[in-house]
């Protein structure tokens, strides 16, 4: 994002000094150009801290550093007529896979209304960074190394349980998926990651690591589950390179001949991806 | 591919498992190495040259899941010595398939051995295992059993049938009196929703065990009624359990629909239809083609009514950790905002003093989003002044697959926010 990270000195002026909000939380909907504070336990606040957690998850590109919100401090909201909602937030995280404190970011979120969602986010890093590249490196050298595909399926499964051996890669899941959570995300849509349906890896003969995954989406407030079907490429150091096609899939393939699933219907197609 | 390798692994196993403990004694490893392949065949011609793999005889290709039309997989069980054999006949004529299970035989090795060391768990113990998840009819058993157990407190009532005809049942704690006031708790309206039907089993346990021992329960049941349905949903639950663990809603047929199931949480007459449910059947908040439509919904409605002297209501869901009160459909504050709102923000607190577990709350619309025709609405409007509803752990990272391992937190956490609700229907009653 060029245009924003020009714009960072005046953004961390501006989150800095917390700009001031209107005193009291008007009728809906907002009064435009004008900064109206957010009650910190507004669900919209959690959503819109959660969508710059999906920004940072994924861009990120660690599997063993993700974070997931656990309270929002403090929130205001602007509407910018013609563009969005832009939401100032400050709130503190926890690590997304142990639960340990993970600090705080402040962000903000400018939701538009038909393409992802602009974010700038800033963490503080509570955990130690040595230690997360030698978690990620040693995943990776393991995953490079595999001369047998890794196949998964169900994590967590009915029960909640993920096998220990399983957390890294539900975590590599998690941050490929926050590529789509953090695209897919609008002011009125959230996503979270229901469950990881199957993963394969493909074995590569350069460094890269690859992977296909099938990933159920809990989109809200819809209650909707979607189903998509992920492509993964992952070069430690680099961004993930993540391509995803995603079906509704609210009625499993029980309900009969009606109910045609779309494209990402079968599983793993032959040895190129589909895409 | 929306429930994956395990779906058809359940149905076909239950034939295996017995297949196999049938032929035990000749052999015991029937499947080693055999995997099952999900071939995709891309046009007409791959179909029929699925079919007439299947039809070899001589290479014993046992389809788990048959070839219909192209795009749709098919699934195939191949015994390992002719793994080779089919894989070259799918490649050389370009047949796209992936390896689903690697070795059936170890799938069922697996299944088979936790099935029998919970069984042998459940036996010797002799007592129900609170911190596991339970089908329908382990449920229904126990309930048998805490009726058997505290006899004079608690009795079971069926209040109608589900869509399947399955029996709606409803355990009613009661020290005697003629019609007393009474608080009507509800779980596992929303099928997926596993955490709720399992607090609900623990809390009821809790309730029965309670009684006559701690003296705030004691006081409580001595005065008000409770009736507490567990499974409200039993066909979701079912399907939850045999076919999709993430069904929501109710299992009723649509008419001119493919899509099947109403969101029994959107079906009450309040804002029925209004913003915050939908109209179209294949929607996870479709309301139904009326109010009431669902006899899940009508049996409750119906009981409520008739007993004229319900004075609370509790619904339970997953996930978001909130605890809240109408409206769901407008976001007008209720007449008793202010009460409800103090009562919420106390139970809030003593649940959080339990482990830490912080729960925001407040009305449907001002907590979570607008949601019309909810449970909570109705009764609110049918004389149930203290109508709450609870989104239990957790707030995303498991979701509706919560681990089993956090059933006993959550319901012991959620237990005192409870009891401030039913002390406080007791001490206000009207």
């Amino acid at each position: 994002m060029p245009g924003l990270r020009a714009a960072l000195p005046a953004a961390l002026l501006l989150l800095s000094s917390f700009p001031p909000a209107a005193a009291k939380q008007p009728p809906w909907p907002w009064v435009p150009g004008v900064m109206h504070a957010l009650n910190p336990s507004d669900s919209q606040a959690s959503a819109a801290a959660r969508t710059a957690l999906h920004y940072s998850n994924y861009h990120g590109a660690s599997p063993s550093r993700l974070r997931a919100l656990h309270q929002v401090l403090k929130a205001t909201v602007k509407a910018i007529p013609e563009v969005g909602m832009k939401y100032y937030m400050h709130f503190t995280t926890e690590d997304y896979i142990t639960g340990e404190d993970a600090g705080s970011c402040l962000a903000t979120v400018l939701y538009l209304k038909k393409s992802p969602p602009q974010v700038y986010i800033k963490c503080t890093h509570t955990q130690d960074k040595k230690q997360i590249h030698e978690e990620d490196n040693r995943f990776y050298q393991y995953l490079q190394h595999r001369k047998k595909p890794i196949i998964a399926s169900n994590i967590p499964d009915s029960y909640g349980n993920i096998d220990r051996d399983h957390l890294a890669l539900w975590g590599l899941a998690i941050a490929g998926s926050s590529c789509i959570m953090w695209e897919r995300s609008r002011e009125k849509l959230a996503y979270f990651v229901a469950q990881v349906k199957a993963v394969k890896q493909w074995i590569r003969k350069d460094s890269a690591v690859e992977f296909e995954f099938m990933i159920l989406l809990h989109e809200t407030p819809t209650q909707k589950i979607d189903l998509c079907h992920m492509h993964l490429i992952w070069i430690l150091g680099h961004p993930l390179e993540v391509k995803y096609i995603c079906t509704s899939d609210s009625h499993g393939l029980e309900d009969g001949s009606g109910q045609d699933s779309g494209s990402a219907a079968g599983m793993f197609h032959g040895k190129e991806g589909n895409f | 591919m929306h429930s994956g390798p395990k779906v058809y692994l359940l149905n076909m196993k239950v034939l295996l498992v017995f297949a196999a403990l049938l032929v035990g004694t000749f052999s015991e490893q029937l499947f080693v190495g055999d995997q099952v392949l999900r071939a995709v065949a891309s046009d007409e011609e791959q179909i029929a040259l699925l079919r007439a793999l299947g039809e070899q005889v001589d290479l014993q290709v046992d389809f788990w899941r048959d070839p219909t039309k192209p795009g749709r997989p098919a699934d195939l069980r191949v015994p390992f010595s002719r793994l080779q054999a089919v894989k070259v006949f799918l490649e050389s004529h370009g047949i796209s398939y992936s390896i689903m299970i690697e070795d059936v035989q170890q799938l069922l090795d697996e299944e088979k051995r936790t099935m029998m060391l919970s069984k042998r768990m459940e036996r010797s113990a002799n007592k129900f295992n609170f911190a596991s998840y339970h089908t329908l009819e382990e449920i229904y058993d126990w309930m048998d059993t805490l009726v058997a157990d505290h006899p004079s407190l608690v009795s079971k009532i069926q209040i109608g049938e589900s869509y399947e005809k399955r029996p709606l049942y409803v355990l009613k704690f009661s020290t005697g009196g003629s019609n007393r006031p009474a608080v009507w708790l509800d779980t596992g309206i929303h099928s997926r929703e596993w955490i709720t039907q399992a607090t609900g089993v623990w809390t009821a346990n809790k309730l029965a065990e309670d009684y006559g021992h701690d003296p705030t329960v004691t006081s409580l049941l001595d005065t008000v009624d409770i009736f507490f349905e567990i499974v409200t949903n039993p066909d979701g639950y079912a399907f939850t359990h045999s076919s999709n663990r993430l069904w929501r809603k109710t299992r009723s047929i649509n008419a001119g629909s493919s899509c099947i199931g109403v969101d029994p949480n959107r079906n009450w007459d309040a804002g029925f239809g209004d913003i915050g449910s939908s109209s179209n059947p294949c929607s996870e908040t479709y309301h139904g083609p009326y109010a009431h439509s669902e006899s899940e919904v009508k049996s409750i409605v119906d009981f409520i009514q008739s007993h004229g002297n319900v004075k609370g209501l509790v619904s339970i869901h997953s996930y978001s950790q909130m605890l809240m009160f109408p409206y769901g459909y407008k976001r007008t504050p209720a007449p008793d905002h202010e009460e409800l709102n103090e009562l919420a923000k106390k139970a809030v607190n003593d649940l959080a003093a339990v482990y830490g577990t912080e729960y925001t709350y407040g009305s449907i619309a001002d907590t979570i989003y607008l949601a019309a025709g909810t449970t909570v609405d109705w009764a609110y409007e049918n004389g149930v002044k203290y109508s709450y509803t609870f989104e239990l752990r957790d707030t995303g990272r498991y979701g509706f697959l919560l681990p089993s391992s956090q059933i006993i937190p959550t319901a012991t956490e959620t237990w005192p926010a409870l009891l401030d609700i039913l002390v406080h229907v007791q001490q206000h009653l009207y």
